[in-house]
């Protein structure tokens, strides 16, 4: 009888000796059943997912733009000033100075500070051309009037902001 | 039971039919708890590779080809395991390498001595003697009929490699028979 042949019958013979024991019937229906568990939990899993990243699809551009300059109250956006001949870099120096200011200032200091600067800005921006240059006779009697009371609003919250960076 | 059936069940026990998940289990656990028992000796060892045989048949229910015989995959899932297990027992080994020469070795000594008392056939025996490389390619060969090309897709190796290995354990086979006083076997 040749080794192949054999080998086949006797491990078939072998084989038959080998008996699964009952009691793994429990153990691998056990498995099964917390198989199943797993999976039914799975579909409220998947629903929180997609609900997470909805919800950080909505934080981050939120954060993103709390973050970002506080100059935006004044200008809306730093196209208003490039349109005047600003640059970006300008732009951030200025964010710089009013983050300067708020850290400086009381928070309704702040407010009444950013918000007079905005009047002042938006006068400062009616006079001034493409090219960055200001023309101070195109504003009216009332505008320049203006233009002072608010220069000499600002003052004070200048001294301060610039006497407390340099004592 | 036919293939088509067996599929059919284990569908049905994959999506929560527990009376299905139990025809599956009769029809096929026996073969599985002998494959695996020819290739690992501990008794306990045996029953968590079954185990995780079954967890990974309806896990990856969902990738299966309907077009191979369903045995064919079992068996990939089954070698699979084996493996892990053979993998997962190395790195065990490595950690506590003092402890298993004092007491692993011992266990699979007395597990293999049960096994073999068990078989009385002497053939069979000299085939759990073998490595386990060997022994693998024996068991897909001579005892689930695998082509050579089949054995080397389940086993992940090349088709020469499962060659040289069978022709390998033959040779060891004949060897370790003559030894023992038994009819030497003609090629």
């Amino acid at each position: 009888m040749s080794i192949d042949k054999e080998l086949r019958e006797e491990l078939r013979q072998a084989a038959d000796s080998m008996h699964c024991p009952p009691d793994l019937y429990g153990r691998v229906r056990q498995s099964y059943q917390h198989y199943l568990n797993e999976k039914r939990g799975r579909a409220p899993m998947k629903k929180r997912m997609i609900a997470g990243i909805v919800a950080v699809a909505i934080l981050i551009p939120s954060t993103v733009f709390a973050a970002s300059y506080l100059a935006d109250d004044i200008f809306g956006s730093s196209a208003t000033i490039e349109q005047h001949g600003g640059t970006q870099e300008d732009y951030q120096e200025i964010d710089g100075m009013l983050q300067a200011a708020k850290g400086k200032l009381t928070e309704d200091e702040f407010k009444e500070y950013s918000e007079l600067t905005k009047q002042l800005m938006q006068l400062k921006l009616k006079i001034t051309d493409e090219n960055g240059v200001a023309h101070e006779e195109e504003l009216s009697k009332e505008e320049q009037q203006q233009f002072e009371q608010i220069a000499s609003k600002l003052a004070p919250y200048f001294e301060k902001i610039n006497g407390a960076a340099k004592p | 039971m036919n293939d088509k059936e067996l599929l059919m069940w284990l569908e049905k026990a994959t999506s929560g039919d527990e009376s299905a998940f139990q025809l599956v289990y009769q029809a096929t656990h026996q073969d599985i708890y002998r494959t695996v028992a020819f290739l690992v000796f501990n008794k306990q060892d045996i029953e968590d590779i079954v185990n995780e045989v079954y967890v990974g048949m309806w896990r990856s229910f969902h990738a299966y080809d309907p077009n191979r015989p369903f045995r064919y995959w079992l068996h990939g899932i089954t070698v699979r395991q084996v493996q892990d297990w053979k993998r997962k027992a190395w790195r065990r080994i490595r950690l506590f390498e003092r402890n298993r020469q004092m007491t692993c070795e011992q266990y699979e000594w007395t597990d293999k001595a049960v096994l073999q008392s068990e078989m009385q056939h002497e053939l069979s025996s000299h085939v759990l003697k073998l490595s386990y490389k060997l022994r693998v390619v024996v068991i897909l060969r001579y005892f689930h009929d695998y082509a050579l090309e089949e054995i080397a897709d389940l086993l992940q190796i090349p088709v020469g490699t499962v060659k040289s290995r069978n022709h390998l354990a033959l040779k060891q086979l004949r060897k370790r028979f003559e030894m023992m006083g038994g009819d030497a076997y003609v090629h």
